[in-house]
């Protein structure tokens, strides 16, 4: 694998390595820390302790080693603490709102689709994403980090501390009540 | 009771849905899925859904979130490196202590025989050597700490 330059910078104290991870990683690492707490507000302090973790704990990191895997494992820990601390029931139970938070650019038609296609694919992605939020913890996580990060199994068994063949069994039980919620409605 | 081939194969194809199988499960589920319908159609059903998770929005942190997290990150970054150098000056501060005491016996010797003639009897030699190099140490890790406070007062005026 090979070592990526900016972690090296930045394990040196180099501020202009630090930003241009941070410029890297803000999406996926901002939609993962949603799919998780679902609250924006909680997201993005989550946000904030996981670079804080990041700048604390990157001497420990070993450079040819997986630094997305890293990341999202720090990630994760700050944010069980804190469904620990905050919503214990919250890593077992459902919860009835949504995560999914539309922007601006979500809402500019593709030019191939016409108004209709674009209003039902928009509506059967609003009812996913609702009946995604509904999920336990460990099923959102594993259903963004296979398909919004399209991280391998291997990797997600990495960030979750699980065997490869429970991120199947993850995998494919919570794509059985994603399909058994969508089909109840 | 033994799972049959079909059955197993229906276990694998939400799997298969999320590119999640190995390459001897594929195969294993496209031979099957040739030669039985309900297995395709179930397959068929797995793709609209994995293909809609595939294309979700990505909520995207806002800029002040992200100009916030690099400030907090950069002053604690900042903080470390300060933090490192006061260590590195506090163990050569503390290398050097090391070496005045294990050098002072030698010193010691040496000064006791050659001035040892010219103090009075009411001073112990080996007092005046000693009380000389405890001075050195502490006036090494007094001008060491003068310089810390310096320079931290030098840099908080900076940020």
């Amino acid at each position: 694998m090979a070592v990526d330059a900016d972690v090296v910078r930045l394990r040196r104290g180099d501020l202009k390595a630090l930003s241009e991870l941070v410029a890297r990683y803000q999406n996926r690492l901002y939609r993962y820390l949603l799919r998780m707490v679902r609250q924006p507000a909680e997201a993005e302090d989550l946000f904030q302790q996981t670079w804080l973790r990041v700048v604390e704990k990157i001497r420990s990191f070993d450079a040819s080693r997986n630094f997305d895997a890293w990341l999202f494992t720090l990630a994760r820990n700050l944010a069980i603490d804190h469904l620990r601390r905050m919503r214990p029931q919250s890593l077992d139970e459902p919860l009835g709102n949504s995560w999914h938070s539309e922007t601006a650019a979500d809402r500019i038609p593709c030019k191939d689709d016409t108004p209709l296609d674009h209003a039902l694919a928009a509506e059967r992605r609003t009812e996913i994403s609702e009946a995604m939020a509904g999920l336990p913890m460990m099923y959102r996580e594993v259903l963004t980090l296979r398909f919004e990060d399209e991280m391998k199994i291997e990797e997600i068994a990495q960030v979750t501390a699980v065997p490869v063949s429970t991120v199947k069994s993850r995998l494919r039980r919570s794509l059985e009540q994603l399909r058994y919620a969508l089909e109840a409605r | 009771m033994a799972m049959s081939e079909h059955d197993k194969i229906r276990e694998l194809l939400a799997l298969a849905a999320a590119d999640a199988l190995t390459s001897a499960e594929e195969k294993q589920v496209a031979e099957h899925v040739r030669s039985c319908i309900a297995c395709s159609n179930e397959l068929g059903a797995w793709r609209p859904i994995a293909s809609e998770l595939r294309r979700f929005p990505t909520p995207q942190p806002s800029s002040w979130l992200v100009q916030a997290t690099l400030a907090r990150a950069e002053a604690k970054l900042t903080e470390q490196a300060e933090h490192d150098w006061n260590r590195r000056v506090l163990i050569v501060v503390v290398a050097f202590a090391w070496l005045l005491t294990i050098a002072s016996w030698p010193v010691f010797q040496v000064v006791s025989g050659r001035f040892g003639g010219l103090l009075g009897p009411q001073f112990s030699r080996a007092w005046i050597s000693f009380a000389v190099f405890t001075a050195l140490g502490w006036l090494a890790g007094g001008v060491a700490a003068v310089m810390l406070a310096v320079r931290r007062r030098g840099e908080r005026r900076l940020a």
